[in-house]
């Protein structure tokens, strides 16, 4: 014990190369050097950086709004343009539709006084002999041009063809 | 009294047809609109002015005439360069005119070389004109019935009632 008490405190405060060694002063000497350890480099670690490092790098807030702001200024000129161009080319497909305009008037003007024409021919040889039927006569008290329903001019064609005329244009039912 | 209905026979409605495609007419709109400006109108106008289509029977064979003289016309001088431009414009199904710029070029420098048709401009198509035409304006297209006579103007002076409205709670 008293080996211990002559053991001074300050030798704890050296550097921890020698920790090992000083602290078996008095005591059975350890074969320390002969066992392979890991042990620090020598002449002990470097500096440890443990200081705050906040550098002030990058652009301030202002101008990222700036930049933010610019692109979308941009996209928008980009976005009204192309809407000026897609304006243009609405009036050049509505201008291709204008011009053909007659001529798909007058086809569809001549289908339907064919069709309404093998109608009157079909009606005057089926309601031959049905007692006090006009043949061709109109349903309504005027004498205008009334136009006819697709129901009127498809009564004698297979459903297909009226469905066809109805719902043609559309992709779903 | 309901009459019958008169129809035209199947005779007057024969007429040669153009046998044609909706590409091939998308693609030719423009310059059909320039060309044959004349007989679409007269048709247009007869049959928005007389609102009977077995009025306008003539004006419809007319327009076909020049639909069927236009394309004939094209076959003649520029039928390659047409067909590139109405097959690409074909390709798909909303046949949009700006994906086929190139052939539409070559297809109207052909045209303007060989039959000196000049493509109509931006908006040059729908401005409204003005048709010449001997057809008298009809009257009473919608065969409408005589109107009633107007009301006759009331006599005597003319006050206002006595304890105000009687229609509702106000006294005026």
């Amino acid at each position: 014990m008293s080996l211990w008490r002559s053991c001074p405190v300050a030798l704890i405060a050296e550097s921890s190369a020698q920790l090992t060694l000083s602290f078996c002063c008095g005591l059975k000497k350890m074969a320390a050097s002969k066992v392979k350890q890991d042990m620090p480099p020598p002449g002990g670690y470097g500096p440890v950086d443990y200081k705050r490092n906040l550098p002030k790098r990058g652009l301030s807030g202002y101008s990222m709004f700036g930049i933010g702001l610019g692109v979308m200024v941009f996209g928008y000129w980009r976005l009204f343009k192309w809407n000026r161009e897609r304006r243009r080319l609405q009036i050049e497909d509505f201008e291709a539709r204008l011009a053909l305009m007659p001529l798909l008037q007058a086809e569809h003007d001549r289908r339907t006084l064919r069709i309404m024409r093998e109608n009157l021919e079909e009606e005057a040889i089926l309601m031959k002999d049905v007692p006090g039927w006009k043949i061709g006569e109109s349903v309504y008290n005027t004498d205008r041009w009334v136009i006819p329903t697709s129901d009127e001019l498809f009564n004698l064609r297979p459903r297909e063809e009226l469905l066809h005329t109805n719902l043609g244009f559309r992709w779903y039912v | 009294m309901p009459s019958t209905v008169e129809l035209p026979g199947l005779d007057e409605l024969k007429v040669e047809e153009v046998q044609v495609s909706s590409a091939v007419l998308k693609a030719a709109a423009h310059h059909y609109g320039s060309q044959c400006d004349k007989p679409n109108k007269e048709f247009m106008l007869c049959r928005w002015e007389e609102k009977d289509p077995r009025k306008c029977l003539e004006e419809g064979k007319q327009v076909n005439a020049c639909a069927m003289n236009f394309f004939r016309q094209i076959k003649g001088s520029c039928a390659e360069s047409f067909t590139e431009y109405w097959t690409c414009l074909d390709y798909s199904s909303t046949a949009e005119l700006r994906r086929c710029r190139k052939q539409q070029e070559k297809f109207d420098n052909c045209v303007l070389d060989k039959l000196g048709w000049q493509r109509p401009d931006l908006g040059e198509l729908s401005k409204v004109t003005k048709v010449t035409t001997s057809r008298p304006l009809p009257e009473n297209p919608y065969h409408s019935r005589e109107r009633p006579e107007p009301n006759k103007i009331t006599e005597g002076k003319l006050v206002p009632s006595k304890h105000g409205s009687a229609v509702f709670f106000w006294n005026w």
